[in-house]
This record gives structure tokens, C-alpha cells and sequence, in this order.
């Protein structure tokens, strides 16, 4: 008798546990790390979707979708991602959604003025790896120094991360002297950090692609997520933290 | 069927899923990676790097816990104190911390910024980003599951015969050396194990603490992670790999405890 | 010589005890589990630090506590064999005695282990693990390991408890041997009196933590000081109200019925203590003959057989063992639920104040 009525209270826990919300959809969102907080926000106020967001370096959440991460949405920090992705035919046509800069950032305390500063020895610099957007990109703004200035630059890199939140939260210890994020990351820090600009010469292009990934459940609301990122509530939070309009 | 036949069939099918439910990952790891790759991983210079830099920090994180650690064990497992509930409960709180905290924790307490940070440097020390800070935040996560076995290990040697030791002429030194160590042997090889085995495996405090950097601070975890991304079947092999260096050192550990644990366990 | 005087506090009571034991003499501290016995004998090896007392051997102070006095168990020539020997198991029945043998090159410390096990008769099982030998070759391992270290006093708690009945009796003889030639003060523990009379020159019997009464074993036994240490000597306990009675005797009013008359003399609520082997048994109706005044009215209620011997538990008003012969007890053809009368002689009959 009272293995009946434990029976019948799990099956009804189960049954609550999966509903979580009947009628509204769980959309899940994967996004590079750099887009935490204005996502956050605009998954907040995303009414036709219970949005559930996970953030990481680009290249680790293309990887878990290639090894059949169901996600819904995909975002990422660059183009080439998404496109890859397109191509392997795992998530639709990528839409740019928004434009980045790269900044040199330092720790708000910090006295160096530009990238010289960072040269000398004894500097400890923080880089994103290899294959994260944020390390490609720092990779290209390296390529276009001149060579004895990049040997100078990596001679001091003390940390490959995976993701920018790994380089801020070195920045934020005071672990590192400096570090190439994003400029939405430093304007995220609200003070903590300072960003040098870095000269228009080395800029490298930096545009986020957003994708449907292909046989999700709700797709309808996928789509409906990023439409919003272009024109709704998610591009006014993009904004406001600081990223670019795409390009046209 | 009887009663008995029936639960003796529940205790076998509970071992079967906890076996095949732990068993079936690893097996993957092998079955999915190929020898060429295998092999490919074991010959690139980043491989080779990530494992030396893991098999060294994690040793040496072995050495320390081991040798403080056995002391420290010993004295909480022979005397009561006031206050011994409370500093077992701080030793094994990092069995419980999630390792990003530890790392973060770590920061808090030897970062730049952190307690010790101005001590630290002035004393010259470098532990953040540093191989030191590897074997650092190795050391915090591993310590407890040494501690836990050693006091337990300690524990269940018969006081009686320390006592003889005692009166046998031998200080409390030489009755710790030479009759509570022999005895506790054996649990003091399962909790070095275990401890290795933590180690070696270490990621997110490592990341946090010592950062990701090739032959410096970018042990082998660190380097699966980074080759997930864009080299899956690397990343496979690496782990392939780490697997088979982790089963060995739990083996090697085990047998130096003797066969006499062993066969102490088969009773 | 060596003395020892304690208080310590227990659990229910306090330890009081001052005793003193000549080298080459054996004294015995008898008593149930609890009474403090083993609280004793680690106070003297060091073990345990008392509230208040003083411990010296041959001379040498080795506690005391009002001058703030603690010798450490290492640093005193003590030898000691505890209950269950203590021996360890990762070392050989060589290394075990080794073990306590102290400076020397080590080539002379086996000599001097070896010797020590050869003249405790084990030389043979030198080599051997404790968990391969048997309980009485493990016992003169430790003993050998004790007297090895050339002791100034020896300890042992329990000597024979790990034995088991068989070989009791031998391995209490030798030990005997061993412990008159050891010629050091010899302190044991022990809650069976017959073990204390085999091995010890004199006993003191502890109960609650103080020494009652002190003696030789057989004098205790005789004229045990009150009905706690009759019973700890194996006499049969009664309770009764005693009144000075005819013939200058002692007329008990037993408990639950009867009477019992006694050359000691007593008054008021007293203990009667005999012991089994002096009641006889008589069938029911027997007319009273012989010398015997004491009778008894009881029903047999258990019977044990120990060889040659039956113990014969009955009841009467109050439980009362007696021990026959078993032949004697076949030719009454005694069996439980018989009704018998049990008689004893008036001079056999011990009487002290009920505490």
C-alpha cells in the first residue's frame, strides 16, 4: 500500500518537473561568453519562450553541436563559426546580428597608456586560445604588428584562455597587467578595467552571426529570438552594452 | 524464487548498472579514438608537454600532501581536541567546492590581490600563472581525500598497540614511524591514490588559478578542453591517454601498498 | 620495590589505592570489570597520568604529580603484557621482541631476542607472523618481548584470559616459574581469583576503586573481609539477621526463610559465606546425624558436570551452590527438580557485617 501511494507521488513529481511551465516553451540558447549580460537582459524580457542561455568560448559550443548539442539558437562571436556550422549543414542560414571592437584592457588602477607600455618585460598578458574568436582576433591584430613588437608581446602572455571570461577575471585579480577583450567586456566590468584602444591599422573585423540550429522543437521561437537580437528588445540591449550595429 | 534468491538478484543488478554506468564513458574513450590518432596525440610536442606538465605538478602535489598531510592525520585521528570537529570540517571543505570556487578562493587568498598577495610578492613568490600555481591549486582539491583515508587509516590501528610501543621503549615519534605507519599502510596508499587520481584531473581551479599556457601552466585536462573545440578526435586520444596514465598510477600505487592490503581487503 | 599511590576519578567513583610490591614478590589485584584494575596498571606503565599520586620504582621517581613529575612510558624500564598481548602483527615474533631491546648493534639485539624466546620455550617460532601462532605461544611471545628490555618492574593485565580453559592451568603454572625468576616487582590484573592464588604471592582485592582487603590468597579466602570479596573468592553468598545464639554461636536468620549457626561472631544484618565443596546433600526425610548443624531445605535447580565434579545450583530461600562428586551425585540420582537438604558444618560458616 505505501509503495502504491510513493508510485503515484513520483509519477506526479515527474510529471510537474517536466511540465516546468506548461504552454511556454524552454528555447535553448547557446552564445559566446562576450554577449552574457545584454542577453541576459533580453532573455528576461523574451515573452514567447522560457529562454535557457548557456555561454563559453564559441569554438566549444560549435564543437558540443557538431557532437548533437540540442540547442536551439547558436551565437557567435564571429562569422567563420556559424558558417562552418551552415555548411555542415547543423544550423540554417547565420544572420550577422552585431559588430565588436577588440581593446587592449587594463586593470582601472593600471598607468600604462598603449601597448608599448605592455612590451616591457615582466608585463604578464592574458590572451584568448587559439581557436576561441577573441584569440583569432587577437591573432590577426599580432600578425599586423611588426615582428619585433610581436615577439615583445608574446614573449609576455602568461595565459592562453578558453573564453573572455577567463581574461577579465585574470584583469579583475590583478593577476595580469593587460589583456586583449572585447570593448563590450571592459564596459561590462562597470569601472574595474580601462580599455586602450588599439589603432584603427590592427583592428580586425569583428562581426557576431546568430543561426537556427536545424531540427530543434521551436524553431517558430528560434527565429522569433533572433529577430529580436536584429530589432527588438535584444538589439536595444546590445546597444546599451556597447556593440556595433551589423553591417548592412 | 525465495526471498533471499530474490534480493541476492537486486544486489547484483545494482552492481551491474553502477559497472556498466561508470564503465561504459571510458570504454567510449577507447573505442571511438583510432591507434593512428592515438598515436599521432602521443607523438605531437604539445601531448607530450600537457602530460609531463600534469604527471610533475600532480606528483609533487602528491609529495606535499603526503608528507604533511600523514602527521596532520595522525594527530587528529589519535588525540581529541577542542575545536576537532571544526578544523576536520575546514580540511574537507574542498571536497565539496566546486572547483571554479576553489580557484577563485585561491585568488582571494594568494592572488595578487588576495590576503597574502602583498606578502607574497614581496617576498619574490610568484604563484598565479605560475607551474608553483599549478601544483598550488593541485594540492588545495586533492588534500582532503588523502586527509579523510589517512585518519581513517590511522583511526583503526589498535591503540593498544601504540601503547605497547610505548612501553616497549619507543617515543611517540618512533611508535608513529615504526608501528602506526606499517599498519595504516594500506589506507594510506587508497587515499594516495585517490589524491593522484584528483589531481591529475584537475581543471577548473587550475584554469582559474594558474591560467592555460603550453609547457608552463596547461596540464593535460587544460589541453583536452582546448583541443575539443576544433579536434575532436585529438582531444579524444589526449584522453585516451590521461585515462590509461590515471588507471596506471592507481594500479602502481595500490601495489606499492603491498599485497598484504590487498589481501587484508579480500577477507 | 615498587609503589604506587593514586587518586583518579572514574566513572561513578574514585580511585583510591596506595600499594607497594617487593622485587622478585607478585602481587595479584583482584576484581570485577570496572572496578579500576587496568586504571592500575596504566598508571604505574605511565599510560595514564592520575589526578594526584606518585609511582616510583627501585629508587627512581617516575611520576609525581605534586612536584610536577611525569616520566612518559618510554622512559620507564617497564615491562608490560597486556590482555590481548599487543603484539604486532607486521613484524616476526623475533622483531616483536627486538622491538623493545634498546641500543646495541642490531646483530646483538637479535641475539638478545633470540635468547629471550628460547628461554620462554618459543626460540623455534622465531620467524613467525602472531596471526600464525596460538594463543599460548602469542602469550610467552609478549612476555619474552616484556622481559627482554630487562624491566625494572613487570605489568600484565589478564594474563591467562586470552587462554583458552586447557591451557590455563599449564600456562599458568610456567607462568609462575617465569614471573618468581624474573626477580623485578611483578604487578597483575585480574578478575578471577583462582588466576591471582595460582600466580600471585599475595592479592589485593579492589572493588570501586579501593583496595579492601589484602593478603595471601589463602588466607582471603578463609576469612574474606566482606561478602563482596566472598564472592569474588567463589563462596556462596546468603543474607540474614544475625543474633548471638546458644553455645556461644552465632544464630543467623537467613533471608527467605531458614537458619544457619556459625562460629564467628556477628550481629545485625550480616553476609553468610561457604563454599560449594563444603555442603553436602541429603535425600529428603534423612533424620539429622553427624556433626553438621546446618540445614537446609532446596530444590535442585541446575546441574553442571566439570569431570569427576557436578555443580548443583539450588534454591532454597535464597540460591546456594553445592559440589559433589559426580559419583555421588549419580548414586543419590540427583536431577533437576529434586528436593533435597543441604547441611554444612557450623565452623565452615563465615559470617561478616552486610555492607
Amino acid at each position: 500500500m505505501r509503495v502504491r501511494v510513493a508510485a503515484a507521488a513520483l509519477v506526479s513529481a515527474l510529471a510537474l518537473a517536466g511540465c516546468g511551465g506548461s504552454g511556454t516553451p524552454d528555447l535553448k540558447v547557446s552564445a559566446a561568453a562576450s554577449l552574457k549580460s545584454p542577453l541576459t537582459a533580453y532573455a528576461k524580457a523574451f515573452t514567447t519562450a522560457h529562454v535557457q542561455l548557456s555561454f563559453g568560448g564559441s569554438d566549444v559550443l560549435a564543437a558540443q553541436i557538431r557532437q548533437g548539442a540540442r540547442f536551439d539558437v547558436y551565437a557567435a562571436a564571429n562569422a567563420a563559426l556559424p558558417e562552418a556550422l551552415h555548411t555542415q549543414r547543423l544550423v540554417e542560414r547565420p544572420v550577422p546580428f552585431a559588430r565588436n571592437r577588440l581593446v587592449l584592457a587594463v586593470p582601472a588602477g593600471s598607468s600604462a597608456r598603449g601597448l608599448r607600455d605592455l612590451e616591457r618585460p615582466g608585463r604578464r598578458l592574458a590572451v584568448g586560445s587559439a581557436t576561441v574568436p577573441i584569440g583569432t582576433y587577437t591573432g590577426q591584430v599580432l600578425a599586423r604588428l611588426d615582428p619585433s613588437e610581436r615577439a615583445l608581446v608574446l614573449g609576455n602572455v602568461r595565459s592562453r584562455e578558453p573564453d573572455v571570461t577567463g581574461i577579465v577575471g585574470k584583469l579583475a585579480q590583478g593577476a595580469v597587467d593587460g589583456g586583449f577583450v572585447y570593448v563590450t567586456d571592459v564596459n561590462a566590468t562597470r569601472g574595474a578595467l580601462r580599455a586602450i584602444e588599439l589603432p584603427a591599422a590592427v583592428q580586425p573585423t569583428v562581426v557576431y552571426e546568430a543561426a537556427v540550429v536545424r531540427d530543434g522543437d521551436h524553431g517558430r521561437q528560434a527565429r522569433a529570438f533572433i529577430d529580436g537580437l536584429l530589432h527588438g528588445r535584444g538589439a536595444a540591449q546590445l546597444r546599451a552594452a556597447g556593440f556595433g550595429p551589423p553591417p548592412a | 524464487m525465495t526471498r533471499s534468491g530474490r534480493f541476492a538478484v537486486l544486489l547484483a543488478a545494482a552492481l551491474a548498472v553502477a559497472f556498466v554506468f561508470l564503465a561504459l564513458p571510458m570504454v567510449a574513450i577507447f573505442v571511438d579514438t583510432s591507434p593512428g590518432a592515438l598515436l599521432d596525440s602521443l607523438g605531437s610536442g604539445e601531448s607530450l608537454d600537457a602530460l609531463r606538465l600534469s604527471l610533475e605538478c600532480s606528483a609533487l602535489a602528491l609529495a606535499v600532501i603526503v608528507i604533511v598531510g600523514t602527521p596532520a592525520a595522525y594527530l587528529l585521528a589519535t588525540r581529541s581536541f577542542r575545536g576537532r570537529a571544526f578544523v576536520v570540517t575546514v580540511l574537507e571543505l574542498p571536497l565539496v567546492l566546486p572547483p571554479a570556487v576553489a580557484g577563485i578562493a585561491l585568488l582571494a587568498a594568494l592572488g595578487p590581490k588576495g590576503i597574502l598577495g602583498s606578502a607574497l610578492a614581496d617576498t619574490g613568490v610568484e604563484l598565479v600563472l605560475t607551474t608553483a600555481g599549478v601544483v598550488v591549486a593541485l594540492t588545495f582539491v586533492a588534500s582532503p581525500f588523502y586527509l579523510r583515508q589517512a585518519q581513517a587509516a590511522f583511526a583503526a590501528v589498535d591503540p593498544t598497540l601504540l601503547a605497547a610501543a610505548r612501553t616497549l621503549g619507543a617515543g611517540e615519534a618512533r611508535a608513529f614511524g615504526r608501528v602506526a605507519i606499517p599498519l595504516a599502510r594500506g589506507g594510506l596508499a587508497a587515499g594516495a591514490a585517490l589524491a593522484w587520481g584528483r589531481a591529475l584531473g584537475e581543471f577548473g581551479a587550475t584554469l582559474m588559478f594558474a591560467g592555460s599556457l603550453r609547457g608552463v601552466t596547461q596540464t593535460a585536462p587544460l589541453a583536452i578542453y582546448d583541443r575539443f573545440a576544433t579536434d575532436f578526435p585529438a582531444a579524444l586520444a589526449l584522453s585516451a591517454v590521461l585515462l590509461a596514465v590515471s588507471a596506471a598510477v592507481l594500479l602502481a600505487v595500490r601495489l606499492a601498498a603491498g599485497t598484504e592490503a590487498l589481501g587484508r581487503a579480500r577477507t | 620495590m615498587l609503589a604506587l599511590e593514586a587518586r583518579h576519578a572514574l566513572r561513578g567513583f574514585a580511585l583510591d589505592v596506595a600499594l607497594d610490591v617487593a622485587p622478585g614478590r607478585c602481587l595479584a589485584l583482584a576484581g570485577p570489570s570496572g572496578a579500576g584494575k587496568t586504571t592500575v596498571l596504566r598508571i604505574a606503565a605511565g599510560l595514564l597520568r592520575p589526578g594526584a599520586g606518585r609511582v616510583s620504582c627501585g629508587g627512581e621517581v617516575w611520576l609525581d604529580t605534586a612536584r610536577g613529575r611525569d616520566l612518559p612510558p618510554e622512559r620507564r624500564r617497564v615491562g608490560v603484557v597486556f590482555q590481548d598481548y599487543a603484539l604486532f602483527p607486521h613484524l616476526s615474533a623475533r622483531d616483536n621482541v627486538v622491538f623493545g631491546v634498546a641500543g646495541q648493534p642490531r646483530a646483538e639485539r637479535r641475539r638478545r631476542a633470540q635468547d629471550a624466546l628460547e628461554r620462554l620455550g618459543v626460540g623455534g617460532l622465531a620467524g613467525a607472523r602472531p596471526a600464525d601462532l596460538s594463543g599460548g605461544e602469542r602469550q610467552r611471545v609478549a612476555l619474552a618481548r616484556a622481559l627482554a628490555r630487562e624491566p625494572r618492574a613487570l605489568l600484565l593485565d589478564e594474563p591467562l584470559a586470552a587462554l583458552d580453559a586447557r591451557n590455563r592451568s599449564r600456562a599458568g603454572h610456567e607462568l609462575e616459574r617465569v614471573l618468581s625468576a624474573a626477580g623485578v616487582p611483578v604487578l597483575l590484573v585480574t578478575h578471577d581469583f583462582g588466576e591471582a592464588a595460582a600466580l600471585a604471592d599475595e592479592v589485593a582485592v579492589l572493588d570501586r576503586g579501593r583496595v579492601i582487603q589484602r593478603g595471601v590468597p589463602d588466607h582471603i579466602a578463609a576469612a574474606p573481609a566482606s561478602a563482596f570479596v566472598a564472592d569474588l573468592v567463589g563462596a556462596t553468598v546468603l543474607t540474614g539477621t544475625a543474633r548471638a545464639g546458644a553455645n556461644g554461636l552465632t544464630t543467623v536468620a537467613l533471608d527467605g526463610g531458614g537458619e544457619a549457626v556459625s562460629t564467628d561472631i556477628a550481629e545485625g544484618r550480616v553476609a553468610v559465606s561457604l563454599y560449594p565443596w563444603e555442603v553436602v546433600l541429603e535425600p529428603p526425610g534423612t533424620p539429622p546425624a553427624g556433626s553438621a548443624r546446618n540445614r537446609l531445605e532446596a530444590r535442585v535447580a541446575s546441574m553442571t558436570r566439570l569431570g569427576n565434579r557436578v555443580r548443583v545450583g539450588l534454591t532454597g530461600g535464597q540460591p546456594l551452590t553445592a559440589e559433589l562428586t559426580a559419583a555421588s551425585a549419580d548414586d543419590l540420582g540427583l536431577a533437576p527438580g529434586d528436593q533435597v537438604v543441604a547441611t554444612w558444618k557450623g565452623t565452615a560458616t563465615r559470617v561478616v557485617p552486610l555492607d
